[in-house]
């Protein structure tokens, strides 16, 4: 088999999997400082997927739609956080699972009853006709998911080590109680990383949308694998994730290749049971010891 | 206490006089993505009894009988199929059922309906599998179960035709891991060996309802050096085969079954979408003759659309109404089991936008699959996706049919 098949499949899937990354990543960040995750961040992707694309047909140019959609996931991840996750943390109870769960099947039969069961395609200005480099065909699409995943990734975490709410926010991530005797509202910190949270996703879903089109079951399958990428990183690591994403994008590509396409999911389940048995924190976690 | 008695029934009457009716039901995929063809087949039954009603109804000995329909939603799911026909099995007066799009819900549910002689025109689902299921030594000696589309036997035929027809060599063969896909690869392979094994099949590859990147399945079909690619599978797949060709820069034809005239498929693929071949008994192409533009006008005017989300279901649709009326007519009744001997052996030809039925059915003969299959050859065509529509593939068709319009 010619290296340059080798070569396009692990790239084309690798940028599909900088996709399942940046899903992981926004369920690292609310992990991280509250020790949640939001079961329903699928839905959200979905969601502000469909948001976009309305304001897409509405006639707003594409430059708008992106702050205006990340927005709307913003929003709704603090929804989220408001109705689904705070009573619970204040109770210390572990109802945010049941919770977030519910919401999402709230916001999957939303967007059903607004926008319908069809797959409809994402018109955008980034063009999909191929160009070639090293022998590999990529398209501007998939330039654009690996630019904007660097970059939105790249944004916040240079806000988290630079800017004193993103230092609130590590701290908190660090110690929830000390942060609190230093005056750090551990509430507040929580709503911002599950507004960061939201944007993620919205972005993915903005991000994603022109490949795959959108409809109520477009982050399904999706979401599925950030959440293997998030445990086989480890919970912790935003470096980690876009390692392990690229990685499980290109296994799955070549699997189907060379096992058939019945194979393709087949690598990266036991790429996740051979993770949880051999490194629970995941590869790039930091195992914690917990004084008691 | 009396009063409300009386009120109460009165109610209970008004069913009863309901019995002046002729229930039909109507099923199939309405939302998901097989719901192009479903709410076609729907809409274009429904305009044409919306015809006969506003004509007063089905003339049934000294009463004129309106038809009442009844809806279903199968969401293209084998489980529902099944619920949905059990249902139907269980109405006493149903006079019959048309529709299904996909053959998985076919063969979940129409042995319910087999079991109680209920007469069932199967539309547009096309996968062989759906009326073979019975053409077998055992199958059963009376059937009520018709077809009113284009088999995949004949598309697959077709498909092969075309392939050999622009001189192709070698083939990939593409298909969803549905009861549709799989009978429409064995067709093609059975096609391939009855027209002289003159295709070789290259690489063959398969996807699941949903898979959204196909690259792997291209790249192996490039590499492997096939000319072109014979499909079998469903609208939003398909689109996303077409567009995963143009990015890994492999430009061959997609020749497949009628499902690549869907509107999900066109829409999704775009410019990537066309040039892709398919058969057809029905384009939307205004000129052929007045009856097809009048269906075509009203289609439009009745559901506010510009295109017919899928033109073979909605014409389907519309003429298998118009042969199950005929049925009526001729039976004289409303009870499902003479309609199908009306069915059978039907006197009067029926003029429909695809075509005019003579005797489109015959009694059934386990041994022969065709005695309930309305469609040969000669009335399909082969379509071409040429931005955003269907148009015919071969301009001789178009005056073929124009002639026979004419006639």
């Amino acid at each position: 088999m010619p290296e340059s098949i080798i070569a396009q499949m692990a790239v084309s899937g690798a940028l599909m999997g900088l996709v399942y990354a940046l899903i992981a990543y926004g369920f690292q960040l609310t992990f991280a400082t509250s020790k949640s995750l939001n079961f329903g961040q699928g839905e959200l992707v979905m969601v502000s997927a469909f948001f976009s694309l309305t304001l897409l047909t509405l006639g707003l140019p594409y430059l708008l739609v992106v702050p205006a959609g990340l927005l709307f996931g913003a929003a709704v991840g603090m929804a989220v956080e408001r109705t689904g996750v705070r009573l619970a943390l204040e109770q210390r109870s572990e109802g945010w699972i049941l919770l977030t769960i519910i919401i999402g099947l709230f916001l999957f039969s939303f967007a059903e009853n607004i926008w319908g069961r069809d797959d409809r395609p994402f018109p955008t200005p980034i063009p999909s006709t191929p160009f070639h480099v090293f022998g590999v065909d990529v398209t501007p699409l998939e330039i654009s998911v690996l630019v904007g995943v660097l970059a939105v990734m790249g944004m916040i975490e240079l806000f988290k080590r630079q800017t004193l709410l993103g230092k609130a926010v590590e701290a908190v991530a660090a110690d929830r109680d000390a942060a609190e005797l230093m005056g750090i509202s551990a509430t507040r910190t929580v709503v911002l990383s599950y507004a960061l949270s939201g944007g993620v996703a919205a972005l993915a879903g903005i991000l994603v949308s022109p490949i795959t089109t959108v409809g109520p079951t477009m982050a399904s399958a999706l979401v599925l694998k950030a959440f293997s990428v998030a445990v086989v990183a480890g919970l912790e690591s935003g470096f980690g994730v876009v390692v392990i994403g690229l990685f499980l994008g290109a296994l799955e590509s070549l699997a189907s290749f060379y096992l058939g396409s019945g194979w393709r999911e087949a690598p990266g389940l036991i790429l996740l049971i051979l993770a949880l048995a051999v490194r629970p924190t995941g590869v790039f976690g930091k195992a914690v010891i917990r004084k008691v | 206490m009396k009063a409300f008695l009386a009120a109460l029934l009165c109610a209970l009457a008004v069913p009863a006089l309901a019995a002046d009716t002729v229930k039909i039901a109507l099923t199939g995929p309405y939302s998901g993505g097989s719901a192009p063809m479903g709410t076609s087949t729907r809409d274009g039954s429904k305009l044409a009894i919306a015809e006969i009603n506003a004509a007063g109804g089905i003339q049934i000995g000294d009463k004129k009988m309106k038809i009442e329909i009844i809806e279903r939603d199968d969401e293209a799911k084998n489980e529902r199929g099944a619920l949905i026909a059990q249902e139907l099995a269980s109405m006493a007066d149903l006079s019959g059922v048309i529709g299904s799009v996909n053959t998985g819900v076919v063969m979940a549910g129409d042995k319910h309906l087999q079991e109680k002689g209920i007469t069932k025109i199967i539309c547009p689902a096309a996968g062989s599998a759906s009326m073979t299921q019975w053409a077998k030594p055992d199958g059963p000696t009376e059937l009520s179960i018709f077809r009113f589309a284009a088999h995949d036997g004949i598309q697959a035929a077709m498909v092969v035709e075309e392939a050999l027809r622009l001189g192709f060599k070698k083939v990939a063969i593409f298909y969803d891991s549905t009861n549709y896909g799989v009978s429409g690869r064995d067709d093609l392979l059975n096609q391939i060996k009855k027209q002289g094994d003159k295709l070789e099949v290259v690489a063959s590859e398969k996807w699941n309802i949903g898979d959204k990147d196909m690259t792997a399945q291209l790249l192996k079909a490039k590499a492997a050096g096939a000319q072109a690619v014979l499909i079998w599978g469903i609208g939003p797949e398909l689109a996303a085969i077409a567009n995963g060709k143009a990015k890994v820069g492999y430009n061959v034809p997609l020749i497949g079954g009628w499902t690549l005239s869907m509107s999900n498929y066109i829409d999704n693929a775009g410019a990537n979408g066309n040039g892709a071949l398919m058969p057809q008994t029905f384009i939307e192409e205004k000129g052929i003759s007045p009856k097809i533009d009048k269906f075509i006008n009203d289609y439009h005017a009745s559901y506010k659309v510009e295109r017919i989300p899928s033109p073979v279901s909605a014409a389907q649709g519309y003429d298998a109404v118009l042969i199950f009326v005929e049925a009526i007519k001729q039976a004289q009744s409303t009870d499902s089991r003479k309609i199908k001997a009306a069915l059978e052996d039907l006197k009067t030809p029926v003029k429909g936008v695809i075509a005019t039925w003579t005797k489109p059915y015959t009694k059934w003969d386990r041994s022969n699959v065709e005695t309930h299959e309305a469609f040969r050859r000669a009335q399909t065509v082969m379509g071409k996706v040429q931005d955003g529509r269907v148009t015919f593939s071969n301009p001789a068709d178009r005056d073929r049919l124009k002639a026979q319009a004419a006639k």
